[in-house]
């Protein structure tokens, strides 16, 4: 780079003397700025996916919602629901364990039918 | 007894005191960014102030455009090398002015459709704003004060990229490298946009300087 002339000296001057000058006001907040912008630095790294998450909780409500309020179809009336019931529960008469017990509940239920 | 020879075991296994370490040293880097950003950003504040006034002619401007661009640097850019946050940190300057003139071009049209508003009774009296700043003798002051005037007005009324290449090179003080990269264009470029600008201005205010 060659040497700068003296008018580029002397703008310079009169521009940093311009700089030097500046009132209270725009100091301080100028202060303020900097100060907010390496305030930045001491907040937790967000990552891109945690803008997604209220959203795919409120999908997961949703769907969760639309199940248990949905209309039954005609015809299934919560048997479903019954069975698992049923089977889950520790009290209720245990139908496979015992091959005897299962011969007799076909017995009756063919009985029933005819 | 019994806790404290249990946790005291615990604390003084290896993976948790390497945890711990890792911990401490990136609260120490941590530290160490942030007070060389600080460093780097109280140095510039000043003259990024002045070359966003002159660039917008409004100081509520200037201020939020310096912000933006200190945010921005230290949002995206405080990992990077300290030696480019200065053409990072001009260049995010100079896109943020640009936008803003762009905003004001698109505004000025709207608000000539609308009835003209005297801002000047709004305005309040600021203790702060009327702050003395660091002064020099009177005669002096004037002198200064005079030639300030005179030639902010010049690089103010000078086109956009000649400005720009004026304060980057001549008032900043970055190289043409730097410049042309805060500038993103090529060094041919900014030695030409930086040689019409000093040729407008000698011929403006030779006689001044």
């Amino acid at each position: 780079m060659t040497d700068p002339t003296d008018f580029e000296k002397r703008t310079r001057e009169v521009l940093d003397e311009g700089a030097d000058r500046l009132d209270g006001r725009t100091r301080s907040r100028l202060t303020q700025a900097r100060y907010a912008a390496l305030a930045q630095l001491e907040q937790p790294a967000r990552h891109w996916w945690r803008g997604f998450v209220p959203a795919g909780a409120a999908a997961a409500v949703a769907v969760l919602a639309v199940i248990l309020w949905s209309p039954k179809p005609p015809g299934q009336p919560a048997a479903a629901v019954d069975d698992m019931e049923l089977l889950a529960d520790a009290d209720a008469p245990d139908f496979v364990d015992d091959g005897e017990d299962l011969e007799f509940y076909e017995w009756a239920a063919g009985e029933v039918e005819t | 007894m019994t806790a404290f020879v249990t946790l005291a075991g615990v604390y003084s296994t290896p993976v948790l005191s390497s945890v711990l370490g890792s911990e401490r040293s990136r609260d120490q880097g941590l530290m160490t960014t942030s007070r060389a950003l600080d460093q780097f950003l109280s140095s510039v504040e000043k003259r990024a102030f002045k070359i966003a006034q002159l660039g917008l002619r409004n100081d509520d401007d200037a201020l939020d455009a310096v912000q933006d661009a200190m945010m921005k640097l230290v949002q995206s850019y405080a990992a990077r090398p300290v030696d480019e946050w200065r053409p990072l940190f001009y260049r995010i300057l100079a896109n943020r002015i640009r936008d803003m003139q762009r905003r004001r071009t698109v505004r000025g049209r709207i608000m000539a459709w609308l009835p003209a508003r005297d801002s000047e009774d709004d305005e309040e009296f600021d203790a702060i704003a009327q702050a003395p700043s660091q002064d020099a003798g009177p005669a002096k002051r004037i002198e200064l004060d005079e030639a300030i005037g005179v030639l902010e007005t010049a690089v103010a009324e000078l086109p956009p990229r000649q400005q720009q290449a004026f304060l980057l090179r001549n008032f900043e003080g970055l190289d043409v490298s730097e410049t042309a990269s805060a500038m993103g264009c090529s060094e041919g470029s900014v030695k030409t946009h930086y040689f019409r600008a000093l040729e407008s201005l000698r011929s403006r205010l030779g006689e001044v300087f």
